[in-house]
């Protein structure tokens, strides 16, 4: 190995819960991205490491799995990247995590590194934790044992982090002790293994003999073979009778018994007699009656956080987009660069931004909630429920998540093993209402019903997230109903010790959350923001001049010029290529109730829902009035902003004189807004994590589909008053 | 015919009894690599509050595991 001009990979690997994110949160900082696997299309965190001596490597944090025979889609990732000499994640070097707290039970995956023959390093995490607990490690032990360096390390406290970065360096340069641990093999392949491992090296270009055996193994998913590797390891496993299931549990059992004495000689552990706090805490959080109650007591706290959280922070990013329009509108030219600026670009990067405190708000109590331990007592505690909708415990996180964004909750489905448990989650996570439809909902929910009081629109408001959770539960047991697999399904968890949340993880997952969605999603809310504004401010040869210099001859006698401008936008978005394109779907919408405008609306929500309130205020022509009343938002309460767009709506008229927007025609909109599948984002995520298609395809269809029925449905059954 | 083992089912609440062998091969990878072994001391701690998951301490490892993952541990009576 030398370092001259190529950049150096190092795997972090460790079990689930070994505290591997810290560790690798400690190492690089900020210095992280998320890069995408190519084949699997599953996110890697990849992050940059700067040793004392000024060289430079990438740092890959690989998921964390408990051996390299995987059972979910991110552990088959460790697999995968660690066969594949040729995936541009294959390490040069790795660091391995271990809980050194329960070595015993963190030794399995660590010995089959070893086998794999890459250098390696030991760091037994969280010394701080064993001190606490009188727990005595012998390193030298291990060291002369495996022959590998062998560190004792706290992510929390960074405590002999830079010592990790030096022994680390020590063993990419390899110098002469350091690497010396590759030759040496942990497992002795049994007779039957050892002809499988034969032949696989004789058919293909493969040196270590443990790899070999992996991709006997797994010769069935294994993302990177040709058809002909497959077929000829599949050839080999027939002849050779080889039966994988049972090989993997006597080789995991085998290793146990060779590493569990080692373990014995390094620990020295007090006897602890009686419960831990744990234990206490868990009296409490899952015990058969508190343990619900407690959960949706916390979700009910979530979520008013996120609501009154909302209505804050929502106003302050209004006042600062106020000021930019009011900016660009004092000092530049009245010109189609400066309609652009004001009507295009600066509230698309409104839409963009008023999301990021609520989303950073929930994921920072997601990731609180994650970190001390308690998310994975929710998948206790919910498995049952979950599996009755035909998910996973685990989907409750996703479906928790959902009320966030639905993007990010969708990547989190990785952990789930079984295929349908996992696409069923992933198919009815967007029902639940995301942050997106705060906004919508707190516009149709007055205009749906002006006369009621605060709390019955608070009620209301409340309800529509019950209603979001049915929609995704029912839909579920449909899918439940019509779906096979033979995939085995797990629940097989582990229920990790209470702790106080590292912060930095917490910012950091915040922090790279919020990233995503701005990256993501805030790129096509802006970027439909921009075409909204082409569409409406274009049209056919001089229809726009038409309409407007027809209704300033008609009308400017009876209007203040503030008026007669209000009218003319109107006038001139109706005849333009957004109102073509609406009054052209008007048919389709009009049995629920809608207009051409609310057309326009659902047309650029199909994008993004939150477009929904922009448009609305372009299609009353209140430019005018719109940022001063969004400036005005942030000293309102919640169900009496937007004041002078909801008298418009409430206003407006069809042309038999009928008023628009009745109670029909508010509950329609709510329940469509509720229902429909109106987030490109989420449409790209659902591709990626199901690896065509077909399924984002589906997903629009069914839940359009189903909220155009139920839309109309309320509509023809409420009054239209 | 008597059995010659119990299941955690058949475990009370914080009883205790050692692992003599994890049957189905599919969940026995799964089990085995996560700490589960024969010769392991398991103590049922609680049923799942809506029932069909066990809570289950193996050396001190706290576990979530179903019901049918549970039946594949055969324990000493």
């Amino acid at each position: 190995m030398s370092d001259s001009g190529k950049s150096f990979k190092i795997a972090l690997l460790g079990n689930p819960n070994s505290g591997k994110s810290t560790v690798f949160n400690q190492l690089t900082g900020l210095r992280q991205k998320t890069g995408n696997f190519p084949g699997v299309t599953v996110d890697i965190k990849e992050g940059r490491l700067r040793f004392p001596s000024g060289l430079e490597a990438r740092l890959i944090d690989l998921p964390g799995t408990y051996s390299l025979y995987p059972t979910s889609s991110d552990e088959k990732i460790v697999t995968a990247v660690l066969t594949n000499p040729a995936d541009p994640f294959y390490p040069d070097a790795l660091v391995y995590i271990a809980d050194v707290t329960h070595l015993d039970k963190h030794m399995l995956l660590f010995t089959q590194l070893l086998d794999l023959g890459l250098p390696l390093l030991l760091a037994l995490n969280m010394s701080d934790s064993a001190a606490e607990q009188g727990i005595k490690v012998n390193t030298a032990r291990l060291v002369a044992q495996f022959r590998i360096p062998v560190i004792s390390i706290s992510g929390r406290t960074g405590e002999n982090i830079q010592k990790l970065l030096h022994e680390l360096e020590k063993l990419i340069r390899n110098e002469p002790d350091a690497a010396a641990g590759s030759e040496m093999v942990f497992y002795p392949l049994r007779e039957q293994e050892k002809q499988v491992v034969d032949a696989v090296r004789h058919n293909l270009p493969i040196d270590n003999a443990y790899c070999a055996l992996l991709l006997a193994h797994h010769h069935g998913w294994l993302p990177f073979l040709k058809k002909q590797e497959r077929e000829t390891l599949s050839a080999i496993v027939e002849t050779k009778d080889f039966q994988s299931l049972r090989a993997q549990v006597d080789e995991t059992l085998d290793r146990y018994d060779r590493f569990t004495p080692i373990v014995r000689k390094t620990i020295q552990q007090p006897f602890v007699s009686g419960g831990t706090t744990t234990d206490h805490i868990d009296a409490v959080l899952t015990h058969r009656l508190f343990g619900p109650l407690i959960f949706f007591g916390v979700m009910l706290m979530v979520f008013m956080a996120i609501f009154f959280g909302y209505d804050t922070t929502g106003g302050w990013v209004e006042n600062a987009t106020g000021i930019l329009v009011d900016a660009v509108g004092n000092n530049m030219a009245d010109n189609w660069l400066s309609s652009l600026l004001v009507k295009g670009v600066l509230p698309g990067l409104q839409g963009v931004l008023v999301f990021v405190p609520q989303i950073a708000l929930l994921f920072l109590l997601i990731s609180i909630l994650e970190e001390v331990g308690y998310m994975a007592r929710a998948v206790f505690i919910f498995d049952k429920t979950m599996r009755r909708f035909g998910m996973n415990g685990r989907s409750i996180v996703a479906l928790i998540g959902g009320g966030a964004c639905a993007v990010p909750a969708i990547m989190g489905t990785r952990t789930i093993s079984n295929w349908k448990e996992r696409l069923i989650t992933v198919m009815v996570t967007p029902f639940i209402s995301c942050s997106a439809r705060i906004p919508v909902y707190l516009v149709l929910i007055p205009v749906a019903l002006p006369l009621s009081t605060w709390w019955t629109k608070a009620l209301i408001f409340g309800g529509m997230y019950f209603f979001g959770l049915g929609a995704a539960l029912g839909a579920a047991y449909v899918f439940k109903k019509i779906l096979r697999t033979s995939d085995p399904s797990f629940l097989a968890l582990e229920l990790p010790e209470y702790r106080m949340p590292h912060w930095k993880n917490v910012w950091l997952t915040v922090w790279e959350k919020v990233k995503a969605f701005v990256a993501g999603a805030g790129k096509i809310i802006f970027m439909i923001s921009i075409a909204l504004w082409i569409l409406g401010n274009s049209g056919p040869d001089g229809a726009l001049d038409n309409a407007e210099s027809r209704i300033r001859a008609e009308m400017s006698d009876s209007l203040t010029p503030e008026e007669l401008n209000d009218r003319v936008a109107a006038k001139r978005l109706e005849a333009s290529y957004a109102g073509i394109i609406g009054k052209s779907i008007e048919p389709a919408i009009r049995p629920l109730g809608y207009d051409w405008k609310i057309g326009i609306a659902l047309l650029s929500s199909f994008a993004a829902r939150e477009v929904f309130n922009g448009t609305m205020y372009t299609i009353y022509s209140l430019e005018s009035v719109g940022a001063k009343e969004e400036e005005e938002a942030s000293n309102q309460r919640p169900f009496e902003r937007y004041g002078r767009l909801r008298q418009q709506m409430t206003d407006d008229r069809f042309e038999n004189g009928d008023r628009v927007y009745t109670l029909a025609t508010g509950i329609s909109l709510l329940v469509f807004y509720a229902l429909a599948m109106q987030c490109m984002s989420t449409l790209a995520v659902v591709r990626r994590e199901t690896g065509n298609w077909k399924w984002p395809i589906f997903q629009f269809l069914f839940m359009s589909g189903l909220a155009y029925f139920f839309a109309w449905l309320v509509y023809t059954l409420l009054p239209k008053v | 015919m008597q059995r010659r083992y119990r299941t955690i089912a058949d475990l009370k609440q914080h009883e205790s009894a050692l692992a003599i062998a994890v049957t189905d091969p599919a969940l026995a990878g799964k089990l085995t690599a996560m700490g589960v072994l024969p010769g392991t001391l398991i103590e049922l701690v609680r049923p799942a509050p809506f029932g069909n998951a066990f809570y289950i301490k193996v050396d001190g490892i706290r576990l979530a595991l179903r019901e049918e993952e549970a039946a594949c541990i055969l324990l000493e009576l």
